[in-house]
């Protein structure tokens, strides 16, 4: 109700007010519109408490000249409110303080949010209340305190927020394909919004997705590249030192070790976000990647940390991935929405090599059933995966139709089953020589079409791509050992030489966005995508708002501008609201 | 008050009431058994062949238990004290209950050979006509007085009832997945059609006990080859859960049987327990974890008793045999332990399963379909009978 009658007053005060109207189309960066919102109604603040009591009621009944004071009352509110509760978001509390300048009415096209409330970006308690959807049981806390304080909001105002509440759970995957595209998943689709404000920057948990650990993988398997280097015989005449593997190993401890405790902590305070990586079919695939890294690490090993590893330690590391490998496979079998034929997308591979992963280990520690087992396990899943990719169904919808670099994910798993088998066997015989020729085959196949890997947009994803290429140098360099002469040897050597480059031109690209573009973290999307889709007059009111904007559009595709993309979103959003009324 | 019977198609069930014609009571029962085994016959579908599959699943797994072996585990040797006994009685009762049921399905093969057909254009039921073929090649492998040894009775019956059922089944079936407009795999394929994979590993397996090796291994790469793309047609799903009702979920069960088998067919080919067996012996063991961790998956279809509960068992017992062949081969206790273990669930499933079954067989036969599968015109017909049964006046 007040926010009706807000709307109300506001709609009467725009035509009678004294200042300056204001161009119909204005593009509105949010520190504009911040002093707008400033005086949004009260039941936004209480709301927003994150659990706690309202400390302050402040009627705000009909503001019909904002004034100072009023502004001034909502900051007090907010300032009491913020040092009460300490939020997790630190650096955001000192970004946006609201301005107390004199409140103004803004003649909007679409009133930016201003009926509900929620809309503005920048509001701090507006970002964490939307936030805490992604916190750790906070969307049940804010549920609780909707009930609580339900009669006195309008309907509006509950149902926005039961929804954004509620969007948090489980979607189904159908949403995940229909709000996402790109290789990745990682792009929303123009038509689609998102539930957290994108022009502002989130809380850095929120932004570190699971892909992360790709980097684990792709420096650990480093560290075992040039292990077997310095020790396979027919590498031996290079004379390469166990140093460089002392070295890459430690750094891969340590890369393991930071990049698993900033993830248990999102773990512990974002459970809700790291809920909606899960559901996601392609970052789903990467929670196999701690363990794949730990395998690597075990296998590794420098002589002079340990020469053998104890036994336990193979079983610790497989169970929490039996664990996990029967939850996905299964839900493969089971059909339902995440049946193999609508989800296989070529990360899935990073699912079937943990097996081969752990027989390799395995093996190499002196087991023999438990490898064996995992090799089944692996070898009969891969068969499947295998022909599903290579079908592209049409069924199928995350296949990128250009060539990406997560397709070298094809070449991992044969050459990691590759060695496996020699192991499990004892010697490089005719089934690791099958499997690592297949695997052979693939990289040339995708190395000669290297022209077709450019234009993407780089991702920290990627570092999970050079693995293959290093596993499939480890297997050459086995193969080599096996079947020794030139032509082998040159090509262990050129392998080796491969992806090492590789590596290193990522690492560079890392550091540049890292530190130069700040960049490495965006946004991620992905994952706070709404629980349905946005209604078609959102379509309707951006085609009447900017006709000549499909090059915009066509821009925010390309995600090229960041500017453009602002543009968007911030047009966006206020139309989305609107509808909702 | 005597029940009357209006017509010879009509099926008048006797209600319990004190007879006061006994002569004519006598009449009617005696055409009332006739119907009643028409009844029975229209509403006998392969399906049913699960029982005697589980039966004869059972009785092989028992031989097999009580046979000579090379373990020397005191787990096994103690499983040996079992009395020889039991087991015969265990062989008799699965060959009686195999008779009885392919005698009458023989006669519904002869008197309703319309509803043999619709079977046969089912997607489902078409795979349980292998059901016959493969209880008949277990009940002659597990047979206490057999032995491949007396061999041309052994062969001539492995012939009758290997190779030309399945060998034409196979021609007809595989034929039609990859020919056929509408009966390709894509559109057809549910987890019952492993049992045509099923088929041709049993008979592999008896293959290769009476020592014919080529055979032996014809059968198996058959049964392979097309596991194979069958294996991955399924977990592919292409149209979801929606080609299988839900009451025929237990048949889910299947994807653990089939490796099974051709892991035990590969040993009897191989000579012993190798790396290939015990490759498809794990994967047979993770899909059987992976499905006993879903539950839910199961819930619909154990509402209500159906005799596709019998699906359960076969695969169980598949499984422990071939838990109890690794034991053999990896010597050790954790082996041992796994076995111990899947024998015990299976002869735990297959006695609840009995006991179900004839707690429910008076209700079976007398009353409403129970069957999933059972098709319009024989639900149509129980709907009838179960109409007429009132009280009816004297003539």
């Amino acid at each position: 109700m007040d926010k009706r009658e807000n709307h109300v007053s506001i709609e009467l005060q725009e035509s009678a007010s004294a200042e300056p109207v204001p161009e119909l189309l204005k593009l509105i960066t949010s520190s504009e519109v911040v002093d707008f919102d400033s005086i949004m109604p009260e039941s936004e603040t209480s709301v927003s408490s994150n659990g706690h009591q309202r400390k302050f009621s402040i009627s705000i009944s009909m503001p019909s000249s904002p004034t100072g004071a009023t502004s001034a009352g909502t900051k007090n509110v907010l300032d009491v409110e913020y040092n009460g509760k300490g939020f997790n978001d630190s650096s955001s509390v000192k970004a946006s303080k609201p301005k107390p300048k004199g409140v103004q009415f803004l003649s909007q096209p679409m009133p930016k949010g201003s009926v509900f409330g929620e809309a503005a970006p920048n509001i701090k308690k507006l970002k964490d209340k939307r936030f805490n959807s992604f916190k750790t049981w906070s969307g049940k806390l804010e549920r609780q305190l909707t009930n609580l304080r339900g009669r006195q909001q309008s309907e509006s105002e509950s149902e926005e927020e039961s929804t954004q509440n509620s969007g948090r759970e489980v979607l189904p995957v159908d949403r995940y394909f229909d709000a996402l595209e790109g290789p990745e998943l990682e792009t929303l689709r123009a038509s689609e919004e998102i539930v957290l404000p994108d022009d502002k920057t989130w809380p850095f948990l929120l932004r570190y997705p699971i892909s992360s650990f790709g980097i684990c993988l792709g420096v650990s398997s480093q560290a075992v590249m040039w292990k077997t280097l310095a020790t396979a015989t027919s590498t031996k005449f290079l004379h390469i030192s166990l140093t460089v593997n002392l070295i890459l190993w430690w750094i891969s401890i340590t890369l393991v070790a930071v990049v698993s405790s900033i993830y248990l902590t999102k773990v512990v305070l974002y459970f809700e976000a790291v809920r909606s990586e899960y559901y996601h079919p392609i970052r789903i695939n990467f929670f196999f990647a701690p363990w794949i890294a730990l395998l690597f690490l075990a296998l590794g090993v420098p002589p002079s940390v340990a020469t053998t590893l104890p036994v336990a330690l193979w079983y610790v590391l497989m169970t929490p991935f039996l664990f996990l490998e029967l939850k996905i496979y299964g839900q493969w079998m089971s059909g339902g929405q995440r049946r193999l034929s609508k989800v296989a997308n070529p990360t899935n591979h990073l699912s079937v090599v943990g097996n081969f992963v752990g027989a390799l280990l395995g093996a190499s520690m002196g087991l023999k059933e438990g490898p064996i087992f995992f090799f089944a396990v692996g070898l009969a899943h891969y068969t499947v995966l295998f022909v599903t990719l290579y079908q592209r169904l049409p069924t199928n919808e995350t296949l990128p139709k250009d060539l990406h670099p997560v397709f070298f994910l094809f070449v991992a798993a044969p050459s990691v089953a590759s060695m496996a088998w020699a192991n499990i066997q004892g010697s490089f015989d005719y089934g690791s020589r099958i499997a690592y020729f297949i695997a052979l085959f693939l990289y040339f196949s995708l190395a000669v079409r290297v022209n077709f890997f450019r234009g993407f947009k780089f991702s920290l994803a990627w570092w999970a791509y050079t693995f293959p290429m290093t596993g499939a140098a480890i297997a050459t360099m086995r193969y080599s050992s096996a079947v020794t002469n030139v032509l082998t040897q040159t090509l262990s050597v050129i392998l080796s030489v491969v992806a090492t480059l590789t590596v290193t031109a990522l690492l560079v690209t890392t550091i540049v966005h890292a530190f130069v573009l700040r960049d490495l973290f965006p946004n991620d999307i992905a994952i706070a995508i709404s629980d349905r889709k946005p209604k078609p007059q959102n379509k309707w009111f951006n085609l009447l708002r900017h006709g000549s904007s499909d090059h915009d559009i066509e821009t925010f595709l390309k995600f090229t501008n960041s500017e453009s993309k602002d543009i968007e979103v911030a047009l966006k959003i206020p139309t989305a609201e609107a509808t909702r009324v | 008050m005597a029940a009357v019977v209006t017509s010879h198609a009509e099926l008048q069930l006797v209600v319990d009431t004190p007879a006061v014609d006994s002569g004519g009571v006598a009449v009617d029962r005696i055409q009332c058994s006739s119907c009643l085994i028409s009844t029975i016959l229209t509403k006998l579908h392969a399906g049913y062949f699960r029982v005697s599959l589980s039966l004869g699943g059972q009785a092989l797994l028992w031989k097999t238990l009580r046979g000579p072996t090379d373990d020397t585990h005191t787990l096994r040797q103690t499983l040996h004290l079992f009395h020889p006994t039991a087991f015969t009685v265990l062989w008799c009762f699965s060959f009686f209950a195999l008779v009885l049921l392919s005698v009458l399905y023989l006669l519904r093969c002869l008197l309703h050979f319309k509803m043999v057909k619709e079977e046969f254009f089912h997607h489902v039921g078409v795979n349980y006509l292998f059901a016959p073929s493969i209880s008949w090649l277990l009940l002659l492998q597990s047979a206490p007085f057999f032995t491949p040894e007396n061999h041309y009775s052994y062969v001539v019956l492995w012939w009758v009832f290997s190779v030309l059922p399945i060998v034409v089944l196979d021609v007809k079936i595989y034929g039609q997945w990859f020919t056929k407009g509408k009966k390709f795999l894509s559109a057809v394929a549910n987890p019952t059609s492993q049992l045509s994979v099923i088929g041709n590993l049993v008979g592999a397996q008896a293959a290769a006990n009476m020592g014919w090796k080529e055979s032996a291994i014809g059968f198996f790469s058959l049964g392979m080859v097309h596991y194979l793309v069958l294996f991955v047609t399924l977990y592919q799903r292409l149209s979801g859960t929606d080609r299988l009702p839900s009451m025929l979920r237990p048949v889910f069960f299947l994807f653990f049987a089939a490796p099974s088998m051709a892991s035990l067919a590969w040993q009897s080919i191989a000579g012993s327990f190798d790396t290939t067996s015990k490759l498809l012996f794990f994967l047979s063991l993770f899909l059987f974890m992976s499905l006993v961790c879903r539950p839910t998956l199961f819930k619909r279809s154990m509402r209500r008793f159906s005799v596709a509960w019998w699906a359960y068992s076969f695969p169980l017992s598949m499984l422990a045999l071939a838990s109890m062949e690794y034991a053999e081969e990896v010597k050790g206790d954790i082996p041992h332990l796994i076995m111990l273990l899947l024998l015990a669930f299976s002869v735990l499933v297959s006695i609840c399963l009995v006991v179900f079954t004839l707690l429910n067989s008076k209700i079976q036969l007398l009353s409403v379909c129970f069957d999933p599968i059972s098709s319009f015109v024989s639900r149509a017909k129980c709907f009838t009978a179960h109409q007429n049964e009132q009280p009816s006046q004297t003539v």
